[in-house]
């Protein structure tokens, strides 16, 4: 007879007489181990859920303290129902984790924006608690077709969900609905919120300056972000690069410039990669990774903020650890936006 | 069968011709030869049978006809009883008397607050040069220092116990051995002595006092724990194994953090996904581990009676060499073992022994190691080799890169 552990999103078959950590790594699951006898402690876990026989667990590496608080040895222990566990200190988000729900918005506009980019205002029945900085799913009518978009919102901005949206060419949820067929008034399910792309809990935000870098739409999840930052901390550095390819493709700058006028240390630099910058404009050429560059010597106990195409996302990467970001403050989103 | 026709068999002679210059500078190429055609097989310069290969590592270290006994070199620089050479109630008392703050309960107690301002004070010393020597700058100092503070040594500089750890480690593995059984370099064990005198000079005064007034540092607790009241342990006693600590427990964190990044290094991609996700630091390590081990091959069993081990027929009392570090490049348990590669199955290895003297810091070990690699790599995400020079390994008891040049951007 054979039992399932969950760890995360994969499961894996525990045998009745093997140990989980022989299933997991047979399975090519990592799990931390050293020993494989139960003396060093190394491949403790927690049975969040489930049955599990410690075997031959010492005490000295187990104790009873923490068998009652869940722990397990991986590698002594067999599951005695289905169980889903987790490895220890490997717990990502921290704080609170908003629930997932499927509600029913209503289209309070639709509004072109810049070049092929929407600003769609979705009114909720009921607020929705999310973090800034989050996405919510869309469904295109008729089909099972899922798309991602981020929340231009701060948390309090909980009944109108602000979305950016770019057409792609042929687009089934662009070209064939929101561009086109979507009117103010029809009824859409959204699912959400989702991702984890968003600031720490207030009381451990240390309010170390930031550089968010957006391409595109991808501007829509940093609003919220810098401006959720900006109010727990209106003195904080933001350094915020929008890259784009021409004027035409910049959007929200009066909001920009507000923020720039309220908060002294809020910088909002526009890039454009196709078109030279004109003369006396605040606009620059090229992108936006190489003016973070230019413009900031060390980036030592900064946090930084990608969202847009893959290739500037990972050149952000690259450019925050050359200025010597510690890689754990780099946050990046990591849905790609549909190309179809 | 007699060890002598045995080694003089005509397709095992070049065994004989294995010289200890050769097993210190790379022990591999002879050690992937045992492994195929003599897994058990007497090393004439050793003086002494070794297990090469996972299965027979294995098997002796836990089988119930073998007990430890300390290698010659060994027993000559420690003296007894050293933790890793005695069995019985001896090896009870001492297990006892260790194990305490090693315990997985009590390390996470404090190795966070003792390791990582540690690891972070070297950094500082050298984060704006934009190069340094990853060995003897960071991977060294960190692992002697936080292993100094816990034992009680404040006042013992990070230098002192590195050069410690090299003369008892030299001194250790000076194995050569003549054809009548004698040490072949006996000149090779002064250093250890002058180290083991420096070590009795500083920590004698130490013990005085704490015979006298206990503090909260693990010789203090060595001399006290379990006595009965106005008793302690007898310090020629905890001698031995306090050298067991001041060599292996003090050197080999460093090792394996160097050899880690060496292995991360060789894998451009997988340096960058760590660097990226550091909660891939505890694979990294445990891959570096099995790729370099730091303990390739300084511990023995001994049979207790005779036994047929692989086919070869040993007497009762012949002593047996676990090389570990030969053991983790087995072809039968891992493809193309001398490649670092965290992405390979990851099946356990045994790098830090196996059975009842298996090592008693793996828990502590490991999270000096993560610690010091988690500072490194997130003070320094722009860390690169400098490849103007090849990194060169040492050693075949105790095996590490004698030092890493790296660079970056500051
Ligand atoms: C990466 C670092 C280390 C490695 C690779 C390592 C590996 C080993 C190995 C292979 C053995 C011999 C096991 C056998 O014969 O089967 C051993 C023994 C031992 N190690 Fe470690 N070790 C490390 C660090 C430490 C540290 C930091 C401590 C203490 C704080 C420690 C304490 C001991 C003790 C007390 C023994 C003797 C156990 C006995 O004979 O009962 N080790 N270690
Ligand atoms: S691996 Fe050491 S206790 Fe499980």
């Amino acid at each position: 007879m054979a039992f399932t552990a969950t760890v995360g999103n994969q499961q894996v078959s525990c045998g009745e007489d093997q140990s989980m950590l022989d299933a997991f790594l047979r399975a090519g699951v990592w799990m931390p181990n050293s020993c494989n006898q139960g003396t060093c402690g190394t491949c403790k876990l927690r049975v969040v859920d489930g049955d599990v026989d410690h075997g031959d667990s010492p005490a000295d590496t187990l104790t009873a303290e923490e068998r009652e608080a869940g722990l397990a040895l991986a590698c002594q222990a067999t599951l005695r129902s289905d169980s889903v566990v987790e490895t220890l200190g490997g717990a990502v988000g921290g704080g609170i984790t908003h629930p997932l729900r499927d509600l029913t918005a209503t289209v309070l506009s639709n509004d072109e924006i810049a070049r092929d980019t929407r600003r769609l205002l979705l009114e909720l029945p009921e607020p929705l608690a999310f973090h800034p900085g989050q996405y919510v799913e869309l469904t295109v009518p008729g089909t099972q077709l899922r798309r991602q978009y981020s929340l231009a919102n701060t948390a309090d901005e909980d009944k109108v969900l602000e979305l950016h949206i770019r057409s792609v060419s042929g687009g089934a949820a662009t070209e064939r609905w929101i561009f086109t067929s979507m009117a103010v008034g029809d009824q859409i399910p959204v699912t959400g919120p989702l991702g984890d792309f968003f600031l720490p809990a207030e009381d451990s935000d240390d309010g170390g300056p930031m550089v968010l870098i957006g391409g595109g739409t991808g501007l829509a999840p940093l609003i919220g972000l810098a401006r959720t930052a900006l109010s727990r901390d209106p003195g904080r550095r933001v350094l915020l690069y929008h890259g784009v390819r021409g004027v035409d493709d910049l959007y929200n700058l009066d909001q920009m410039a507000e923020l720039t006028k309220v908060y002294p240390a809020f910088t909002f630099v526009p890039v454009l990669s196709h078109e030279a910058p004109a003369a006396e404009s605040v606009h620059r050429a090229g992108f936006p990774t190489d003016h973070f560059i230019e413009d900031v010597d060390s980036a030592r106990g900064w946090s930084g903020w990608l969202c847009g195409p893959p290739p500037m996302v990972e050149a952000g990467v690259k450019a925050f650890k050359r200025r010597r970001m510690a890689p754990r403050m780099i946050h990046r989103e990591k849905f790609t936006p549909a190309t179809d | 069968m007699t060890t002598t026709s045995e080694t003089t068999t005509p397709d095992r002679a070049w065994i004989a011709d294995i010289t200890m210059t050769e097993l210190e500078r790379n022990p591999y190429q002879a050690y992937e030869r045992l492994r195929r055609e003599a897994p058990l097989a007497f090393v004439p310069v050793l003086g002494s049978y070794v297990a090469s290969t996972a299965d027979i590592c294995r098997e002796i270290a836990t089988s119930p006809d073998f007990e430890a006994v300390i290698t010659p070199a060994g027993g000559r620089t420690f003296g007894h009883p050293a933790i890793i050479g005695v069995n019985g109630d001896i090896h009870s008392d001492l297990r006892g008397m260790v194990e305490p703050q090693l315990q997985p309960v009590e390390v996470d107690r404090w190795v966070d607050d003792l390791v990582r301002p540690i690891a972070r004070r070297y950094i500082e010393a050298f984060e704006a040069d934009g190069h340094a020597d990853i060995v003897t700058q960071f991977a060294e100092p960190v692992s002697v220092r936080s292993l100094g503070d816990l034992l009680g040594l404040q006042d013992v500089s990070s230098d002192k116990l590195r050069q410690w750890f090299g003369q008892l480690s030299r001194s250790f593995t000076n194995a050569a051995m003549t054809e009548d059984g004698e040490f072949a370099n006996p000149d090779g064990f002064v250093e250890g002595d002058v180290a083991r005198a420096e070590i009795q000079a500083a920590v004698d005064p130490l013990i005085d006092k704490w015979i006298e007034e206990p503090a909260e540092t693990a010789i203090s607790h060595w001399l006290h724990d379990g006595m009965p009241p106005g008793k302690t342990r007898d310090r020629q006693y905890i001698y031995p194994t306090i050298y067991v600590y001041l060599l292996g427990a003090m050197q080999e964190p460093g090792h394996g953090i160097a050899s880690t990044l060496v292995g991360l290094f060789s894998e451009p991609e997988q340096m960058e996904e760590v660097v990226d996700d550091p909660t891939l630091i505890p694979r990294a390590v445990s891959e570096g581990m099995r790729w370099t081990s730091p303990i390739w091959s300084a511990t023995a069993r001994i049979s207790k009676v005779p036994v047929t081990i692989a086919g070869v027929d040993l007497p009762a009392n012949t002593p047996v060499i676990l090389s570990y570090g030969s053991a983790n490049h087995d072809t039968g348990v891992y493809d193309a073992p001398t490649r670092y590669d965290i992405k390979r199955p990851p099946l356990p290895h045994l790098a830090f022994g196996a059975g009842n003297h298996a090592c008693a810091g793996i828990y502590y070990a490991n999270h000096v190691m993560r610690i010091a690699l988690e500072e490194l790599l997130e003070a320094i995400p722009n860390l690169e080799r400098n490849t103007s020079t090849d990194v060169e390994f040492w050693g075949w008891g105790f095996r590490g890169p004698t030092s890493l040049p790296v660079t970056w951007e500051v």
